[in-house]
């Protein structure tokens, strides 16, 4: 299947906030869970400013391609540069996703080298994400691939302070 | 309550310290407990930024990170004379659930002076600055074993998504991320 990777750019920001939501359905996030207020609107400002808060990667097929529904962009990839205290400059994957009825033709393998490229060339000397354990598939893959599941391995929990939790914090 | 004793309790009492933005000067200290923290979570063979990485990523114009410092006056200095006593290191993230984050990578204050509320004063400053900047969430990863600091964040309000949600941290690095990034033929 021919597709390819692309920086994305402001018009995509509504297949990105398309393709977030079935994101979230596939971790079993109810949909209300993710708060109404982040759409296109928000990626647009968030990610396409003077100082953007994320990088995105765009997997498109061509029109002849295109998925059931009519979609030419079909898995995104999104990062964001972050910083480890031991080891310098990093980057950091938030999402990456492809629609199902695209998986397994090495379009999320595309992704995840592109991410992996851009870090390097960033001077970046590690890339981090996290991953829900129950994802057998996408962890056997990571793993497969030469990741390292700190967790398991040496014990890491990634914690948060959510929105009330984080007021109540900064009011103290 | 004998003199020697009395005369603890209160010096516990009166430590004075403050936090305060890191400038470049403070990057040798930093370094030093970057060192410290790493030997306290038993990998201090992880380490490999220098000062001079930590000055050019921290203060450059767009700064891959921002820093507290907690900063004690003379007499409180330990003995080896250090003023900076403890840290807070910490960059903004972005969550396509929750948008705009902070990530807080690292928080340390010297044993000696731990208990006087500076790991309180150093967290609540990052966490001001997150709500500032319009911060949903500030997110952090712990060790499973450190339970002073897991309870530390937990009593303070924080959930753990690997506990409670199943979430594990992935990493790439050295040649397994080179690796990575070697394009391989479609299908």
């Amino acid at each position: 299947m021919d597709f390819s990777i692309r920086a994305a750019n402001v018009e995509d920001c509504k297949d990105v906030a398309r393709m977030n939501l079935d994101l979230a359905a596939y971790e079993n996030v109810p949909e209300q869970c993710v708060p109404h207020k982040f759409c296109d609107l928000d990626l647009e400002q968030d990610g396409f400013s003077k100082n953007p808060f994320f990088q995105c990667l765009i997997a498109e097929v061509p029109q002849q391609h295109k998925s059931k529904d009519g979609y030419t962009s079909i898995g995104f990839a999104l990062y964001f540069y972050s910083y480890s205290a031991w080891k310098g400059r990093s980057i950091y994957m938030e999402d990456l996703y492809v629609m199902p009825e695209f998986r397994g033709q090495g379009v999320g393998k595309a992704l995840l080298s592109k991410v992996a490229q851009r870090g390097l060339a960033s001077g970046c000397n590690m890339l981090n994400f996290t991953v829900l354990h129950a994802n057998q598939s996408s962890v056997d893959l990571y793993l497969r691939r030469g990741g390292l599941d700190l967790t398991s391995d040496v014990g890491y929990h990634y914690m948060a302070f959510e929105e009330d939790a984080l007021q109540q914090l900064a009011r103290t | 309550m004998n003199c020697c004793r009395a005369n603890c309790v209160l010096a516990k009492l009166n430590m004075n310290f403050k936090i305060r933005a890191a400038t470049t000067v403070d990057c040798k200290d930093i370094s030093r407990m970057i060192m410290e923290l790493a030997v306290y979570e038993k990998m201090p063979d992880e380490v490999k930024i220098s000062r001079e990485e930590l000055e050019r990523d921290g203060f450059c114009q767009n700064p891959f990170f921002q820093c507290f410092v907690a900063e004690v006056p003379d007499e409180n200095k330990p003995k080896e004379g250090f003023a900076i006593v403890g840290y807070a290191l910490y960059f903004s993230i972005y969550s396509t659930w929750t948008g705009r984050s902070m990530h807080l990578e690292d928080l340390y204050v010297m044993p000696q002076f731990r208990g006087f509320g500076i790991g309180k004063g150093l967290l609540t400053a990052v966490a001001k600055v997150a709500k500032e900047k319009q911060c949903a969430r500030l997110q952090l990863n712990v060790l499973d074993w450190n339970t002073p600091s897991r309870d530390f964040y937990a009593a303070k309000g924080a959930e753990d998504l690997t506990a409670n949600e199943g979430w594990h941290l992935i990493r790439f690095q050295g040649q397994n991320l080179d690796a990575l990034a070697i394009e391989t033929p479609k299908n």
